[in-house]
């Protein structure tokens, strides 16, 4: 048997919110209290976020590479000893229940991991993202060797081959952007990593900038050499406390190595890098309300119909890209971008990372070759939808995004295929919804999230969302209208085309996409007075199957209200005159015997 | 000299130099485009209001753009009554009328569009003639005084001082109500003060004439910016006429 020469304990931010700290530090305290094994050097390493966070906090043994997940304090002993002999069953990954359970101990046979392909991702979770030597030894900083070696127009084509394609969501070819950013003869220039991710329910950017902070600098260098940039911004949003810290330390450990400064790597390029905190809104991810806000100004999108290649920020030229794009700069540049470009579809070449949420079984980050369809996003790596039921839809592309259905999960995922359907990849958020998701309800929710983070400047984004907001809620609370679907799609249209910014441009996706697809789960909501998903309350009743009801009270303990009464072993009944129809039973009733109906 | 381009707005033949708004151009050629939050006193625009969108047809391929910012480029045909941008011209201004319901200035121009009927099912702000165009910021701001800006995001946005708090760069100048295309900044005068934004302002007199000249801190701001360091308080008429007196007299003499 191999020794085990590394404990690594995953501390990304879901996994410290779950303990892993304490993990680590039970883990630590065990070793010391054995006295080290004079073979076997232990080490408690701490990385970035492995990806699974619902299953946090992760311990993984090198180089054996067993995986253990939902790690409390308490197992450490248990940890230890299986060092050197048979892994910890109960916390390695399972699927299945009781007899049919099947236990994978390695990463690479765990579905979670199989079918990703990590190039963003690869040292996130695996290095200590705290040391520029753990960077190095993986290959960092040698693309940025090459790109010192190479003329900027040399720099550009490879990443032009590459056919790597903007991450924030536009999905515009970067190779592009920095030709035309290096063609302008207006110094000084900048270069600008977006880290403020404000889709709620992401975290690909953050785990990346906490997980390997030197990918996202390597990244940014080679792309100011490109350009001719000799200052750097990363935005980075205000909530990473975390990610901030670690950007910071690799920019700090970066100047003391002479790879940032006045002499990169000894030669005559220069670069200065630092951190700007955002400004708290989602809007300020939008392109030029980032610069406005890094400029001290309002956040607001700026109107002028003229590139930030051309006049960015403070008007000089300036490239602006994802830390995800930028992270995968490196990879290209010491591969070579034929090599990038083998991976993904014709068209969206490389990986794509997502942060998959919501009722599929395996919750976190994954990243895939572009194409990878969503049914096996879903069903092969996530593992399906929580208790086997029905799935629904899966909203893609952040709050703007679009909920697609069923009939379309074969569809490749990449820039271009979902848009055909009113869709977005976007920045790769990925809510997946069963059949308890009322998508008037879900369309409701995301135009109310864009109500307050709107910047509220232009007429139809700001007048336009408040009213699709009105519209959508009165549907749900039963006074929703004949006539009132078409009124949706009116305003849909013209927040499309006439709105500033793409956020205004993109915001009335949610609703005409769940118009498109489940327009007859509006029209019940509106003719029938009926909420098909059983979800919103002034159009729902609850009822008990008799025949299904086993009278295990679990229902009655969860009902707030007291509603719920019968004999132990006998089916219960809901009294509705006390029901709020909030629907805490029909979740806690493990035998499908809530019924709902309408009111 | 810059490059010129000729090109169609909805059909009639136009000239016009690299980058001039298609909104100037338009106008200079007598076609009339809507616009609220465009003034002939500021260079930028803030193109918030997106009343005055129109449709550019380039190579064939046609997008709807603000005409008071968008710069032309290069030939291309422009469509400002199209159905596409009907349509959506009268759903801004069906918002904007269901956003100022007091504004009769808001009221006329959406009857006129046609953007009365077919929207009741709006629902309307309450006591609202504000349409968030930003003009009055802009004033503020091209003064030099800056103590007006939109505050809060999304739907809450308003414009107000700081924390709605009096505050000590405003002048009482009332560039920002003058400007206002709804007349919805409030402000109240006697015949000894006025009052704008949470501050009252005392207001002085011609030392000649009597009449009102502004408030002490307009007075003085305008003073400080022309360099005068003339202590009487004389409004702008009896300056004339003391410079016309002057100049008899000189006249009389010689
Ligand atoms: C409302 C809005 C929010 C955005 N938020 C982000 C964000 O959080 N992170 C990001 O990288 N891009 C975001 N974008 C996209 C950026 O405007 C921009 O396209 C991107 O950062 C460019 O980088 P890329 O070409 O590498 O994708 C947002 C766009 C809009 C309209
Ligand atoms: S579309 Fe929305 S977010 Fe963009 S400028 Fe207009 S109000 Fe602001
Ligand atoms: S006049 Fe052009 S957007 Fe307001």
């Amino acid at each position: 048997m191999a020794k085990t020469e590394k404990l690594l304990v995953c501390c990304g931010t879901g996994c410290i919110a779950n303990g892993a700290y304490d993990v680590a530090d039970a883990l630590e305290a065990e070793i010391k209290s054995r006295g080290l094994d004079v073979n076997v050097e232990l080490k408690v390493e701490r990385t970035g976020c492995s990806g699974e966070c619902e299953a946090g906090p992760i311990v993984r043994l090198m180089p054996r590479d067993t995986m253990y997940y939902k790690v409390k304090p308490k197992d450490a002993a248990d940890i230890i000893d299986s060092l050197e002999g048979e892994a910890v069953q109960r916390l390695l990954y399972r699927e299945g229940k009781g007899k049919d359970a099947k236990y994978f101990e390695h990463m690479q046979d765990n579905p979670f991991y199989a079918k990703q392909h990590k190039i963003v991702l690869k040292d996130v979770g695996v290095i200590d993202p705290l040391s520029l030597d753990a960077y190095k030894a993986v290959g960092g900083y040698e693309g940025l060797e090459k790109a010192l070696k190479m003329t900027p127009d040399e720099i550009i084509t490879e990443v032009e081959k590459s056919g790597l394609r903007g991450k924030g969501g536009a999905g515009f070819p970067t190779g592009r952007k920095w030709r035309t950013a290096a063609g302008y003869d207006n110094f000084p220039k900048y270069i600008v990593c977006n880290g403020d991710e404000g889709d709620p329910g992401a975290f690909m950017d953050g785990s990346t900038m906490e997980g390997s902070p030197h990918a996202v600098i390597e990244g940014m260098i080679i792309g100011a050499l490109a350009i001719g940039a000799e200052t750097g911004v990363l935005y980075i949003r205000d909530e990473y406390a975390l990610a901030r810290d670690h950007i910071q330390h690799a920019i700090d450990d970066a100047y003391k190595a002479g790879i940032l400064g006045d002499s990169i790597m000894g030669t005559d390029h220069k670069l200065d890098l630092s951190i700007v905190r955002g400004g708290g809104a989602f809007v300020c991810g939008e392109s030029t309300a980032l610069m406005n806000s890094i400029e001290g100004k309002v956040g607001e999108p700026r109107p002028k119909y003229i590139r930030s290649v051309q006049s960015g920020l403070f008007e000089q030229p300036t490239v602006l890209n994802n830390v995800e794009s930028l992270a995968s700069i490196p990879t290209i540049l010491r591969l070579g971008g034929d090599e990038y470009a083998k991976v993904g579809t014709e068209k969206s070449k490389g990986t794509k990372v997502f942060a998959m949420v919501g009722k599929v079984k395996h919750t976190g980050l994954v990243e895939v070759p572009m194409g990878t369809t969503l049914r096996t996003l879903i069903y092969d790596i996530g593992g399906g939808i929580i208790g086997d039921r029905p799935f629904k839809a899966i909203q893609t592309g952040g709050p703007s995004g679009g909920c697609i259905p069923e009939d379309l999960l074969d569809l490749p995922v990449d820039f271009d295929t979902l848009k055909e359907y009113g869709a977005m990849m976007g920045s790769g958020g990925m809510i997946v919804m069963d059949d308890r998701s009322c998508m008037v309800e879900v369309a409701r929710y995301y135009i109310d999230f864009l109500c307050e983070e709107s910047c509220g400047k232009c007429t139809p984004c700001r007048e336009g969302l408040r009213q699709m907001r009105a519209i959508l809620t009165d549907i749900c609370e039963g006074r929703g209208k004949e006539g009132d679907i078409e009124l949706l799609e009116r305003l849909g249209h013209t927040l499309e085309d006439a709105s500033l910014c793409a956020l205004g441009r993109t915001a009335p996706n949610p609703v005409l996409t769940t118009i498109k697809f489940f327009r007859d789960e509006y029209e019940a909501h509106i003719k029938e007075h009926r909420c098909p998903a059983g979800v919103c309350a002034a159009l729902t009743s609850f009822k008990i199957d008799a025949d299904k009801c086993t009278g295990c009270g679990l229902c009655s303990r969860s009902c707030p209200t007291d509603a719920i009464s019968g004999e132990k072993k006998e089916a219960h009944v809901i009294d509705t005159s006390k029901c709020i129809a909030c629907g805490s039973c029909r979740e806690a009733c493990n035998f499908d015997a809530i019924m709902t109906e309408g009111r | 000299m810059a490059k010129t381009y000729e090109i169609t707005i909805d059909g009639k033949k136009c000239t016009c130099e690299h980058g001039e708004y298609i909104w100037d151009v338009a106008h200079r050629n007598g076609i009339k485009i809507p616009a609220l939050c465009r003034h002939d006193a500021f260079g930028d625009h803030r193109a918030c209001c997106r009343i005055c969108l129109v449709e550019v047809e380039i190579k064939g391929r046609r997008k709807v753009v603000t005409s008071c910012v968008y710069p032309i480029e290069c030939e291309c045909d422009i469509y400002t009554k199209s159905e596409k941008v009907l349509e959506e011209r009268s759903v801004v201004m069906a918002l904007l009328a269901a956003r100022s319901p007091e504004s009769e200035k808001i009221q006329g121009m959406a009857k006129r569009m046609e953007a009365d009927t077919g929207f009741e099912r709006l629902i309307k702000l309450d006591n609202e003639k504000c349409i968030l165009c930003g003009l009055c910021v802009q004033a503020c701001n091209a003064l030099g005084t800056g103590a007006i800006s939109t505050v809060n995001r999304g739907t809450d946005k308003e414009v107000s001082t700081p924390y709605d708090k009096e505050n000590i760069s405003c002048i009482g100048c009332l560039s920002c109500a003058n400007v206002c295309p709804t007349g919805s900044i409030a402000f109240e005068e006697d015949a000894e003060s006025r009052t704008i934004w949470n501050k009252k302002f005392e207001l002085v007199k011609c030392e000649k004439c009597g009449e009102v000249i502004g408030t002490k801190e307009s007075y003085e701001f305008a003073k400080k910016d022309a360099k005068d360091d003339n202590d009487a308080l004389v409004c702008d008429a009896c300056k004339k006429k003391a410079i016309a007196d002057e100049l008899a007299a000189t006249y009389r003499l010689a």
